[in-house]
């Protein structure tokens, strides 16, 4: 008598086996995505798009694997380890191919961007002059055309920045800082500190500073009138960051020796004297 | 209603697929078995006869191509079949790390044994095979005779009515085979019906009520010890001493019956006896308290 | 089922290779805090989570494959599988008690690393707050809860990843198939959300459809990236209810279906 236990062929067995698996990860699939998707769109949005073309050049392919099989925050970590690495031996091919390796890897933590771009805006410049000879050796020509060339790469790589972390105001906060303390370009530095006060979440000292530079520039009215409107916009005029704002809008008033009526009077002091 | 019995295979057939085009080999064809309740039952054959797989397939671990098994009237493929069987593998490997009570305990709980008879339970197969004293140790450290006794322990722990037994005594000293044999026997005075497999013949005779002899996967002989190894027409008297004078007397008294007198030879003691005996006396002489030397095993370092 | 799941547990603990992948892991977590030569400032928190999470995801996923592959195959080929399945045990049952054990053993994994990190972080933001007051007006600013919250994603995560590992050795032969085969599949499920995403972009209709089926095959393991939105506060809105609701749902659903066709093999696997 033939049993249920009659022998298949492995071959249809195995057939069966696949076929059976198939349709429940399928089916499974299915199921699944009306609970998937909401969760992926949640963690998607707050994840960067990965230029995958750029990466597969920069770095080798079991790289690549791990960076796509999720590893990339552990990757780019290690690495930036080994930047600084690069960095304390003052190498500077090193540090700044690693630099880039590092933020193409994983742009998201904004101080991979903010303090790649100081050492290549403040540092690099440094140890390429001490090669040349040093500060008494190196004619200052040189030197500036050196400050500038490494500056224009330190904002180059905070452009690229920009293009992940679109509403962070340090990034723009640095450029402005790189423009006004190592190029002393007091137009852009200007251009780029009202840029940055302009953002949502952006220090109050952007706005002080993009006053001053108007200032600087010989615009000191449109300065003036900015930093009022700045004032205005401050959430609590008792802050210290009020009142840093004031006294520098009564400096500019002297300056500008705006009659004492027509000075700037704060929210709280005109209903001060409403009151009255 | 008569009990079933303990196990029953018809038309049991076993081939395995080799490689993706399905080739096939044959283990086992056409075997036609019944074992009986409370037998030793020894199932012999060269290595390649089939033995393992069909005791794979009584154990529910493979299935069969073709045929049936049933034990105590329940498929051998169903779980429920299996609480009534212990089973001990050949070269059994436990888990190094877990002392003898934990091991045993830890098939106790696995064969679903009540938690309040569990203490109990261990403790007696324990005392069973003779491990009292090493249960503490780690099984790692057990020799390969302490092995297939605590390997014997587990597969006695929830008390089944069948016990299977793969090669018990495969690399253990004599000793030791002796005390597995005795323990062999307690368990048919129990009332349990034991399937063994071996290659040592000698044990298998002075142990079996019926023994099968499979040979390429094939049932070649069936039956009692006497049935199997009985000489035909033959019978043999043992007498203290035999002269000369007395043989052609005897030959002459058997004449006048009409019987020859075939051959006459000195009766032997098998290895093993002789073995057992020497050994068991000059213990006994050097240690009086010990009652059986034989379910005593030195504690030698594990060799797993 | 209980019974195997703990000696399972037991097993897999005393394994060198366990107490190795912990030590490293703790090591390169413990680590982590002495990064402050960098002179990152509140940043170093961002860094150190990151690192730390990775770490969690690095080592879990590694031992995930090899401690659930390790732990079958050890059972198959010391032959006590032969012993065990013997007793009146269930195929599922030998499985779902493998599973769990090395499921306890990574839950155990994480809880250690969430602890050491969670450890380091509170050291490190206390140290920081010493030397930068002015950047924390408002006391700490981690929401320390979280790491162990995302510790436990994780581990809801190592746990498809062990079914999977576990899927594969039922039909495999060879321990080294199985965690090569499983590490194949961990990649391809973090890729998934291409092919996921990629289908309704396709003109070709024919590729478009297989692009979707294939994505209905392999988990979405990019929902447990959830690293970037935990514990350190973002410009991001904070994570739902329904958002960990929904992960725990798909962990089961993938950890039981992988686990199901495990014993579509297995309960054929001659031992």
């Amino acid at each position: 008598m033939l049993n249920r236990f009659q022998a298949k062929h492995p071959f249809i067995r195995r057939i069966q086996t696949i076929f059976i698996c198939l349709a429940g990860l399928s089916v499974t699939g299915l199921v699944v995505r009306p609970i998937e998707a909401p969760v992926w769109q949640t963690v998607k949005s707050g994840q960067p798009e990965l230029n995958l073309g750029e990466l597969e050049g920069a770095v080798g392919q079991g790289v690549l694997i791990g960076v796509l099989g999720g590893f990339r925050a552990i990757f780019a970590d290690l690495l930036w380890i080994q930047t600084n690495h690069y960095w304390q031996q003052k190498d500077q091919p090193k540090t700044e191919t690693m630099i880039q390796l590092v933020t193409q890897l994983d742009p998201r933590p904004d101080f991979f961007w903010i303090n790649g771009a100081r050492m290549t805006a403040y540092d690099i410049p440094n140890w390429r002059i001490r090669a040349l000879g040093g500060y008494q050796t190196v004619p200052k020509s040189v030197q500036n055309e050196i400050d500038y060339e490494q500056a224009m790469r330190g904002i180059e790589l905070i452009q690229r920045a920009r293009e992940f972390h679109p509403k962070n105001p340090r990034m723009v906060l640095e450029i402005a800082q790189i423009y006004n303390n190592r190029l002393k370009d007091t137009e852009n530095a200007a251009k780029w500190f009202g840029k940055a006060a302009a953002m949502e979440g952006a220090p109050h000292f952007a706005a002080r500073i993009h006053a001053e530079l108007l200032r600087r520039l010989d615009r000191t009215e449109e300065a003036y009138q900015y930093l009022k409107a700045h004032h205005a916009d401050l959430p609590d005029p008792e802050s210290i960051a009020a009142q840093i704002a004031l006294e520098r809008i009564r400096d500019m008033e002297d300056e500008l020796r705006v009659p004492a009526l027509r000075r700037y009077l704060p929210t709280r002091t005109y209903r001060t004297l409403e009151f009255f | 209603m008569s009990t079933p019995p303990a196990i029953s295979i018809k038309g049991l057939t076993k081939d395995f697929s080799i490689g993706m085009k399905g080739t096939k080999l044959r283990a086992v064809e056409d075997l036609n078995l019944e074992i009986a309740d409370n037998q030793i039952y020894g199932l012999l054959g060269p290595n390649g006869s089939g033995k393992s797989t069909t005791i794979k397939i009584i154990l529910g671990l493979l299935a069969p191509s073709v045929g049936a098994c049933e034990i105590y009237g329940q498929p051998s493929g169903s779980v429920r079949s299996r609480h009534s069987v212990g089973f001990l593998p050949e070269a059994p490997y436990f888990y190094r790390y877990l002392s003898g009570t934990e091991l045993v305990r830890f098939y106790a709980r696995v064969c679903g044994v009540p938690k309040a008879e569990q203490a109990e339970r261990v403790s007696e197969v324990i005392e069973l095979v003779g491990m009292t004293e090493a249960a503490h140790r780690r099984v790692g450290t057990y020799s390969k005779g302490m092995l297939q006794r605590i390997g014997l322990a587990q597969a006695l722990v929830h008390d089944p009515q069948l016990v299977i037994l793969d090669e018990p005594t495969a690399g253990v000293d004599p000793l030791g085979s002796a005390a597995i044999a005795d323990i062999i026997r307690t368990l048919k005075k129990r009332g349990k019906t034991v399937l063994l497999s071996s290659h040592l013949l000698a044990q298998i005779e002075g142990l079996c009520d019926r023994v099968a002899i499979l040979h390429r996967g094939k049932l070649i002989r069936e039956g009692t010890i006497a049935e199997l190894t009985s000489e035909a027409n033959a019978e043999s008297l043992v007498v203290d001493a035999l002269t000369p004078a007395a043989r052609t007397a005897v030959e002459a008294a058997l004449k006048t019956h009409g019987v020859r007198l075939r051959r006459t030879e000195t009766p032997r003691l098998s290895l093993d006896q002789l073995f057992l005996k020497e050994v068991s006396s000059r213990e006994a002489e050097h240690n009086p308290s010990t009652k059986n030397t034989a379910s005593q095993d030195p504690g030698k370092e594990s060799d797993s | 089922m209980q019974t195997i799941a703990a000696n399972t547990f037991l097993e897999a603990v005393r394994q060198r290779f366990f107490n190795t992948v912990l030590t490293i892991a703790v090591a390169l977590v413990l680590g982590a805090g002495f990064f402050q030569q960098f002179n990152f400032g509140a940043s170093e928190l961002k860094f150190v989570t990151d690192f730390g999470f990775g770490a969690i995801f690095f080592f879990g996923a590694i031992l995930a494959i090899t401690a659930m592959t390790q732990l079958f195959f050890s059972e198959i080929e010391n032959r006590t599988a032969l012993t065990l399945l013997a007793k009146p045990v269930y195929r599922l049952e030998f499985l779902v008690g493998k599973f769990l054990g090395a499921h306890c053993l990574i839950g155990v994994f994480c809880l250690l690393i969430s602890t050491v990190l969670w450890g380091v972080l509170y050291w490190r933001e206390g140290a920081l707050m010493a030397s930068f007051p002015d950047s924390f007006p408002d006391g700490r600013t981690l929401a320390y809860g979280e790491v162990f919250l995302f510790g436990f994603v994780q581990w809801l995560k190592f746990g498809i990843i062990a079914a999977i590992a576990l899927f594969i050795a039922s039909f495999s032969n060879t321990n080294l198939y199985t965690v090569v085969v499983s590490f194949f599949v961990l990649v391809i499920c973090q890729l998934q959300y291409i092919a996921r995403d990629a289908y309704a972009d396709i003109a070709n209709p024919m590729l478009a459809a297989l692009v979707w089926f294939l994505s209905l095959l392999f988990p979405n393991f990019q929902i447990f990236n959830l690293g970037d939105r935990m514990v350190v506060p973002g410009s991001e809105p904070a994570l739902t209810a329904a958002t960990y609701g929904g992960i725990l749902c798909f962990s089961l659903i993938y950890t039981v279906l992988f686990l199901l066709l495990a014993l579509v093999n297995f309960r054929r696997k001659e031992i």
